[in-house]
């Protein structure tokens, strides 16, 4: 099948390295304490983020740092043909331990001891790069929900078909049998935390498609930026931040004390 | 923009926004250059050879100072840190706050009080029901459910860190203690700011409003609190008193909350719920002025959670800030 | 065992839960409306694309969405001139983190039988709310399979209710496409199928209905009840009534007894309040089909 058209246009009119519509909003559910929608052309997935919150499972609590959990679940209309699937099963397991380990990783668990953090991703609309676009939301989750990271995780995936090196494929480009390079970076440190493929690739091809993926990366890490910011200002001008910069003395003993703490 | 949980139609949704993009202009206009926006992973400029102390939000990396969360850069002489807003409830000393009792432990309660881990009331940091300061006996300590048992809405303050890293409260005076016949809201925490007082008796409404600092929010029927009455309601405590499940349903309903204090606080748990959809700060000016301003629209309680009220309360928000900021100039 | 009190992460104080019975009591809920009221209602439909069709519904901070997906299939042997609907349900965790795991399966299975039972009628489809015999292609041969997954997305009580309107207005937003059946020679020959990209036929939605739970606090009873009412809850009754002001289905939950003159009181008040509901729905699916083809 010919994925990419002689003009250089994809099945869905894009060029091969043109990312699909993003789109974020921060703050979709009202209970959680931080919470976004992310989407990448026709994939949508929503993101919650509770804690950090007291262990509920006493036996899980870590004395020097904060527990992180995940949940991936695909709603059952979320891809084309409708299947019914048991919650848990392989897929969904691996995902949930993909997301966590990247989160745990830019997440500054250190400053948490003896809380925990749930991070639950449901995809509502699954049309390829669901890995990636769980990531993003999840970043823009935690990032609502004032927890302190590293960096802000970002994550796009790349494909290699017709000798064309593609960036963010779509559900039918993904499901031709070609190689799917997931990338998911911390942009500000510039290093790479995720990093999966399918399928063989020749080690020069690979490089280019990995580049193409995290070039990907760098460009959604500066949506969401921007998304985040944003959000951030309309609180504040909102709440009337401005108001709130007279310190009490009582204020900045606290802090001089917690610095210790709190700075690495 | 942020989601509202609001079913606005077309107009409503252009006046909302205008109204909000309004208050965003006022707000550029106060504020100075000082406070820039960071978001995670932005560099702070310091002079480091000055020496910074990074406080909460910022960490270091490759020799600069670099912020952890998305908020507003504050400094204090020395120190350097990151002011967030939507973030879980962080502890200060002496802070007012509100929680829920989740377990009774020896010796302790551990509250839930919207920080990251369980806050500690230790039976020692609370007056006991006799009013008298003795060491606790092992009487007490079995009794301690008779004070507050699971569930129970409490009002204490914040004592402060124990070296193992737990959070200690503490309820040395009358005012603090179990709260009833009322709601409990919750809020997010940046919206209600350290002030002198917290706790507010509403005269012409007769309704206790507590506004804890970490964001959950008491509105109830008012209560005297004096230390007769408090040893009279122990005693019949005592005494055992009956159980509200077993007692004949029409005690029960002798025993509501007058209809006309019960509309009151509905009225303000109403207006507080709208604020904080919208995101305005929490003070009781505020509240009260949206209280009134339903009033006087002869609105329905209910109606007050709708569309129509939510854009009027934001509309009515940019009038006020514009005569503050008038009034300054 | 009451499958509400997974809804609710902590339990309410003595005084809290006077406060509540007191209120319904005193026909003023903790959030100003009487006992009959419903919270604002929002509608949006055509949120997922990729369904035939779909709405999101909230009431109040309870958010739900439903999909319908239609896939051609075979009528069962005993219905040949009827087609096909199944409902799921999922509670998904990001409502509430109890429902992380298997911790939703119980709630889930719960309203979607639940939801059957108000919506489809008995196992011969007869009765149904929604006209099954619509959605037959070639009678005995091919028909329509309609499925219909609801998800809570954000739980704050009443999720039946709020399944039904979602239901109600997805499938009022739900186009099924033609169908041009060439039949072969003979009987049993499979008849060639071709499914039109172009032409969609609206689904007829007037005879859906809606659903009003009736939730019984102390001696009185509720409509439209937040997490913190249902947890109060001595018993509730669904009931699923249509535009003509037929019963379609019902349910009872809940542990305690009711007399029966109660139910009987409870079911007319239901009917009464569903004839404001369907005005409020409709109202509110018009306006988002409007704006969506904007």
């Amino acid at each position: 099948m010919e994925f990419v058209s002689p003009e250089g246009l994809r099945l869905d009119g894009r060029r091969p390295m043109e990312m699909r519509q993003i789109r974020a909003e921060i703050g979709a559910v009202s209970s959680a304490d931080g919470s976004a929608v992310f989407e990448m052309g026709n994939t949508k997935v929503i993101a919650a983020v509770y804690g950090p919150r007291e262990v509920q499972n006493r036996g899980q609590q870590l004395n020097d740092q904060a527990l992180v959990r995940c949940e991936y679940s695909m709603a059952n209309f979320s891809v084309g043909d409708r299947a019914r699937r048991p919650k848990g099963d392989r897929r969904s397991i691996e995902i949930s331990l993909v997301i966590r380990q990247t989160m745990e990783a830019c997440i500054l668990t250190h400053l948490m001891p003896r809380s925990q953090i749930d991070i639950f991703v449901q995809v509502l609309q699954a049309d390829g790069g669901t890995r990636s676009a769980c990531i993003n939301a999840a970043t823009l989750a935690l990032a609502d929900a004032g927890i302190p990271m590293r960096d802000l995780v970002t994550s796009c995936s790349a494909g290699y078909l017709n000798s064309t090196p593609l960036l963010d494929l779509n559900y039918v480009e993904d499901s031709a049998g070609g190689p799917d390079v997931t990338v998911g970076i911390l942009p500000k440190l510039d290093k790479v935390t995720l990093l999966q493929m399918d399928a063989k690739l020749p080690k020069e091809t690979f490089e280019d498609v990995m580049e193409l993926a995290i070039q990907g990366c760098k460009a959604v890490a500066q949506y969401i930026r921007e998304v985040s910011t944003q959000n951030f200002i309309f609180l504040a001008s909102v709440s009337q931040l401005s108001v709130i910069r007279n310190l009490s003395m009582l204020h900045i003993s606290y802090l001089l004390a917690q610095t210790n703490e709190w700075s690495i | 923009m942020r989601e509202l949980q609001v079913g606005l139609n077309q107009t409503q949704k252009v006046r909302l926004q205008s109204a909000l993009r309004q208050l965003e202009e006022l707000s550029s206009r106060v504020s100075n250059s000082s406070t820039a926006s960071v978001t995670v992973a932005d560099t702070i400029p310091v002079n480091l050879e000055d020496g910074v102390l990074k406080g909460h939000g910022t960490t270091e990396h490759n020799g600069e100072v670099v912020a952890t969360l998305c908020g507003v850069v504050e400094r204090v002489n020395k120190l350097v840190y990151v002011r967030t807003l939507r973030a879980r409830y962080k502890p200060e000393i002496g802070d007012i706050i509100v929680g829920r009792v989740i377990e009774v432990a020896p010796k302790r309660w551990r509250l839930e009080i919207n920080f990251s881990q369980d806050a500690v009331l230790m039976l020692s940091s609370m007056n006991l029901p006799d009013g008298i300061q003795r060491r606790r006996t092992a009487v007490d300590e079995l009794n301690m459910r008779s004070i507050f048992e699971e569930n129970n809405v409490i009002c204490a303050e914040v004592r402060g860190f124990q070296h193992d890293g737990s959070l200690h409260l503490q309820a040395r005076s009358q005012k603090y203690g179990k709260l009833e016949r009322g709601q409990l809201l919750t809020v997010p925490p940046y919206l209600v700011k350290r002030r002198k007082q917290h706790f507010h008796y509403l005269e012409q409404y007769g309704v206790d409003l507590i506004l804890g600092c970490n964001g959950f929010i008491w509105v109830g029927e008012h209560i005297e609190a004096n230390e007769d009455e408090m040893m009279i309601d122990n005693k019949s405590e005592e005494t055992g008193k009956p159980d509200l499940k077993f007692t004949a349903l029409e005690m029960q309903e002798k025993a509501f909350t007058p209809f006309v204090t019960r509309r009151n606080i509905c009225l303000i748990a109403n207006a507080v719920r709208v604020l904080s959809v919208l995101g305005f700060n929490l003070s009781l000016e505020v509240i009260i002025d949206t209280v009134e301003a339903s009033s006087s629209l002869n609105l329905d309680i209910k109606d007050m959670l709708g569309a129509e009220f939510c854009v009027l309360t934001a509309e009515r928000e940019v009038k006020r800030r514009i005569t503050l900021i008038k009034k300054k100039c | 065992m009451d499958p509400y009190q997974f809804t609710k992460m902590v339990g309410l104080s003595t005084g809290e839960k006077h406060f509540i019975w007191g209120g319904i009591a005193q026909d003023l809920r903790s959030d100003g409306r009487q006992r009959l009221h419903y919270r604002p209602i929002s509608v949006e439909t055509g949120v997922i694309p990729q369904a035939n069709g779909s709405a999101r519904v909230r009431i109040g901070a309870t958010d739900v969405i439903a999909s319908i997906k239609a896939e051609l299939g075979k009528p069962s042997m005993h219905q040949p001139g009827k087609g096909k609907i199944s409902i799921f349900v999922d509670c998904s965790p990001t409502a509430a983190p109890m429902f992380e795991g298997r911790g939703g399966e119980e709630l889930s299975t719960e309203l979607a039988v639940a939801l059957q039972r108000c919506l489809l009628g008995g196992k011969s489809g007869a009765g149904a709310g929604i006209d099954l015999s619509s959605l037959i292609v070639t009678e005995g041969k091919i028909c329509w399979d309609l499925y219909i997954d609801g998800l809570v997305v954000s739980s704050d009580g009443n999720l039946l209710d709020a399944l039904g309107a979602a239901i109600k207005a997805a499938l009022s937003n739900t186009g099924i496409p033609k169908v041009n059946v060439d039949l072969g020679p003979s009987p049993d020959d499979q008849p060639e199928v071709n499914v039109s990209d172009e032409e969609f036929l609206q689904f007829d939605t007037s005879g859906v209905p809606v659903i009003v739970t009736l939730t019984k606090v102390g001696r009185h009873y509720i409509v439209d009840a937040t997490s913190d009412e249902e947890s109060q809850m001595s018993s509730a009754v669904s009931v699923s009534v249509n535009r003509h002001g037929h019963i379609c289905g019902l349910t009872k939950r809940g542990g305690a007894g009711l007399d029966p003159s109660v139910i009987m009181d409870m079911i007319s008040v239901g009917k009464h309040v569903s004839e404001q509901l369907i005005t409020v729905l409709d109202s509110e699916i018009s306006a988002a089909e409007a704006s969506a083809t904007d």
